[in-house]
């Protein structure tokens, strides 16, 4: 089986994130770099889809040069070859672009299913996955928690508000990983060592022949408002008093109702 | 920084920039490796280290062990730790590929277990099997390491250090324990072992326990100590285990701290039945043993780095979030606004003080570990013996120093907290608890002093001693020109350091011994100070070096300011602690051995 699990570097979930003096992007000094969690998720998965079917796991990611060491993190957890999309045209890549790009890489390599994380943390844009499949034209299962396939066929399980679906879809395919799906494995020190003697290969916007040409244009990067102070509601003291005051800032400030 | 265990920002600046560990890699024995391959490694330690390995040390800590009908059951936490730690190949990652390791340089392995390390009570199972596989694998026949090996390098089958009994602790060669001579060369053992960490646990399939024991005729004294593979479970032909050897868990400890390490008694023949295999040569017990005590002292080194590097992280998070008491500046304005006590010049004394013994101790086990490297990655004999005797000399540093002064730190931690420290409800009370056993375990600090100035100062007639004398004289020298200020003092300390090492020769010559064994610990710790001192000063002149570049030290810029003010702060608040030590063995005064015993009270 040609397995086939995309992933993205971003910031630690945890890293201070500033924003550029001239709201071009991010201030990149001092930040650690992962792998996009949901993009764990997939990987584990494919993995495991190995582990239980055979065959090969080959992990695709666009970003900069220091996207190798999220592709050599995948190697390392035990996926088979990587596909780089490097190149600096690529850099600040909207979804469509991005997606374009993997679409090209995964068509020169034989695939029966894609993994992707359902979001990247850092832009959770959430479209990569469902792009990719239309450009790839197959079907796409996405905001996976569980995952089997038998016969053939993909089964899946996907929540939506107070119930959940399960689907079946046939192969080939893309399925976007959510949290749940799976407790991502980690690198052990073998699969460390064996990981650089995996091959990697490197590829630009020339050699895959896509456009960079994204159709979205971001303006400008701008933190979050800090947050307000709160307000504690103190009416006249009595849970009724709370309750006319709580009522009437609903409206007349929140307006919310 | 997202974790509170340690900073990896200075982690990579001790390696790479301090260190230049990455020169190891041009070494054939490293060939293989590269700084990305190292710190791929170090991540996946720190994502092990924060999501399994510190939940599990409060958890640990109130759940604790059991000993029922004679197992010991350790905290259930700890089984997802050990699985993690098994799947991901640490128990070998500097075992040599040819002996089915991983290979990586020792200062690696000693930065990945910085991660770990703040939890002991856990990585006592697993270092105490990597030491005793060690032993196997230097000592044992072809059949031993066969039969012992691969799973104790898979950390499946654990291991111990059994030496001590109830008369014979730090004075091992009192040991009683006995080994029977079997027709078939083999022993059966008999005798009572206290104190045993890992003694016994749910997480092994089998424990092999090396053991000292003294063969039956045998003199007494430590020359007369053999050294002993014992088996929780013989071995079966088909290599799984088997009976259950001839030896119980009599209790465990109840202790101050490191309540998840099972600290057990372990009766060995009741029955007669104690089937023991001899490790090594006879008679050449304590020997053998020191190999493993050796690489055990520099791992509660490492305990106690980690120890003060997590205390003090606590420390730091707490002091920028708790409110308490207005600016020093408007101390007369009753409604001035609440600062964090980090703008306290008290707090900000307890900080920095934490702050440069915790990078110190860093430095310091780092420079250790690649002394260990070097001299196994070249050829040449010369520099072999140079980065061995390093290695010697710095030993009963890393073991003893660290130990004593990490405890410090987490102490210091706790006054940082206030009342809330003392408090089991906040975390830092346990980083005291559990730190404290490392000035006492793996031969006390009062031993490791003497290993000093008894052996390790005298060593090659002192030229281990002076070598080291010589590489912090280089530093100094380097780094004069950007530090002015800084580099005489450490000249200074360092001159007081060889002076009274010179003191001590002459007294033992003039057999006036009790000056130098009297006073040895506070020369271990006056050593310990100037070593910090050396090494805090290079990496302020690193730092220095990074200032000085046309980006001004980038977004780092802090970073190596804190260097050198740290730097700055040990070299003039901490080592003139120095003349006050070298003041007090010079005066030769030995009113410790005058006193009479009975008027210590009356």
């Amino acid at each position: 089986m040609n397995i086939v699990a995309c992933v993205k570097q971003v910031p630690d979930t945890e890293a201070q994130i500033k924003v550029k003096p001239d709201g071009s992007g991010i201030e990149e000094g001092g930040i650690k770099w992962v792998m996009n969690p949901y993009d764990e998720f997939g990987v584990e998965e494919a993995l495991r889809l190995k582990e239980k079917n055979g065959g090969e796991v080959t992990i695709v990611s666009v970003g900069p040069q220091r996207a190798m060491e999220t592709i050599r993190t995948a190697l390392a957890m035990g996926a088979d070859k990587g596909i780089h999309i490097c190149d600096p045209a690529f850099d600040g890549a909207d979804a469509y672009v991005t997606a374009s790009a993997l679409a090209a890489a995964i068509k020169a390599v034989p695939f029966d299913i894609v993994f992707c994380g359902q979001r990247a943390i850092d832009d959770d844009s959430a479209q990569v996955g469902a792009v990719l499949a239309e450009l790839l034209g197959i079907p796409q299962v996405t905001v996976v928690t569980k995952f089997e396939f038998t016969d053939g066929a993909v089964k899946v399980i996907r929540p939506i508000e107070g119930a959940q679906l399960l689907i079946e879809c046939p192969l080939p395919c893309v399925v976007t990983a959510q949290k749940g799906l799976n407790e991502p494995r980690y690198a052990s020190l073998p699969g460390i060592m064996k990981a650089k003697k995996k091959p990697v290969e490197v590829k630009d916007a020339a050699v895959l022949g896509v456009s960079t040409e994204g159709k979205a244009k971001v303006a400008r990067f701008v933190p979050p408002p800090a947050r307000a102070a709160g307000k504690i509601i103190c009416g006249d003291g009595t849970p009724e008093g709370k309750a006319a005051e709580l009522a009437k800032l609903l409206r007349e400030e929140a307006k919310v109702i | 920084m997202a974790n509170l265990i340690l900073d990896p920002r200075d982690q990579r600046f001790v390696l790479y920039e301090m260190l230049n560990v990455e020169e190891l890699c041009k070494a054939p024995l490293y060939a293989d490796f590269s700084r990305d391959m190292f710190d791929m490694a170090l991540n996946e330690a720190e994502k092990f280290a924060a999501s399994a390995i510190f939940p599990a040390l409060a958890e640990g800590d109130r759940e604790g062990c059991r000993l029922e009908a004679g197992n010991v059951f350790v905290p259930k936490c700890y089984h997802r730790c050990m699985q993690i730690y098994r799947e991901g190949g640490w128990g070998t990652m500097s075992v040599s590929p040819e002996t089915g390791g991983q290979g990586f340089p020792h200062v690696i392995s000693v930065a990945a277990k910085e991660w770990f390390s703040h939890n002991t009570a856990f990585v006592n199972y697993v270092s105490l099997t990597e030491g005793a596989a060690h032993l196997v694998e230097v000592y044992g026949t072809e059949v031993q390491k066969k039969k012992y090996l691969p799973k104790m390098h898979a950390s499946e089958w654990g291991g111990t250090m059994a030496l001590t009994e109830a008369g014979a602790g730090t004075d091992v060669g009192n040991l009683k324990t006995k080994a029977i001579r079997q027709p078939d060369g083999t022993f059966r053992l008999q005798g009572t072992k206290i104190f045993i960490t890992a003694g016994d646990s749910d997480l092994m399939e089998n424990i092999i326990h090396p053991v000292l024991a003294r063969i039956e005729g045998d003199p007494p004294g430590t020359g007369g100590i053999s050294i002993f593979l014992v088996p929780k479970y013989l071995i079966n032909d088909d290599g799984t285990p088997g009976k259950r050897n001839d030896f119980t868990i009599g209790s465990l400890e109840e202790k101050m701290g490191l309540h998840g390490s099972a600290t057990c008694t372990i009766n060995l023949g009741d029955n007669g039945e104690c089937c023991a295999e001899l490790l090594g040569e006879e008679r050449q017990g304590m020997k053998i043993m020191f190999q493993m005590m050796n690489g055990a002292r520099i791992g509660v080194g490492i305990q106690s780095l980690s120890s003060a590097s997590i205390a003090y992280l606590h420390a730091l998070q707490y002091a920028k979030e708790r409110l308490q008491g207005s600016s020093l500046m408007e101390m007369k304005n009753p409604a001035a606004p609440r600062v964090s006590i980090i703008q306290h010049p008290d707090v900000r004394r307890m900080l920095i003080w934490m702050k440069a013994h915790t990078e110190g101790f860093r430095a310091l086990l780092y420079f250790a570990a690649l002394c260990a490297d070097r001299c196994l990655a070249t050829d040449d004999e010369a520099e072999k013996d140079k980065y061995n005797g390093f290695l010697e000399v710095l030993t009963p540093i890393c073991k003893a120093y660290c130990s004593d002064m990490g405890f410090r730190v987490t102490e210091t931690a706790i006054q940082v907290y206030g009342g809330y420290g003392y408090c089991a409800e906040y975390p830092v009370e346990q980083f005291l608890r559990d730190e404290k056993i490392a000035s006492i375990y793996e031969g006390t600090n009062g031993i490791q002093a003497l290993d000093l100035v008894g052996r390790k100062l005298g060593l090659k007639k002192g030229m281990y001693f002076m070598n080291l004398l010589g590489e912090m004289g280089l530093t100094i020298a380097k780094y004069q020109p950007a530090l002015p200020d800084l580099a005489p003092d450490v000249q200074a300390a360092m001159n007081i350091l060889a002076e009274t090492a010179m003191l001590f020769a002459a007294s033992g010559k003039a057999g006036k011994f009790l000056i130098p064994v009297a006073n040895a610990y506070p020369f271990l710790m006056l050593m310990g100070q100037v070593v910090t001192a050396w090494l805090l000063l290079w990496e302020a002149g690193v730092a220095k070096e990074k200032l000085a570049a046309p980006d001004g030290g980038g977004a780092d810029k802090l970073f190596y300011e804190g260097k050198v003010a740290t730097a700055r702060y040990f070299i003039k608040h901490v080592l003139p602690e120095v003349d006050a030590a070298a003041k007090a063995i010079k005066s030769e005064d030995v009113s410790m051995m005058e006193i009479a015993d009975e008027a210590f009270a009356s």
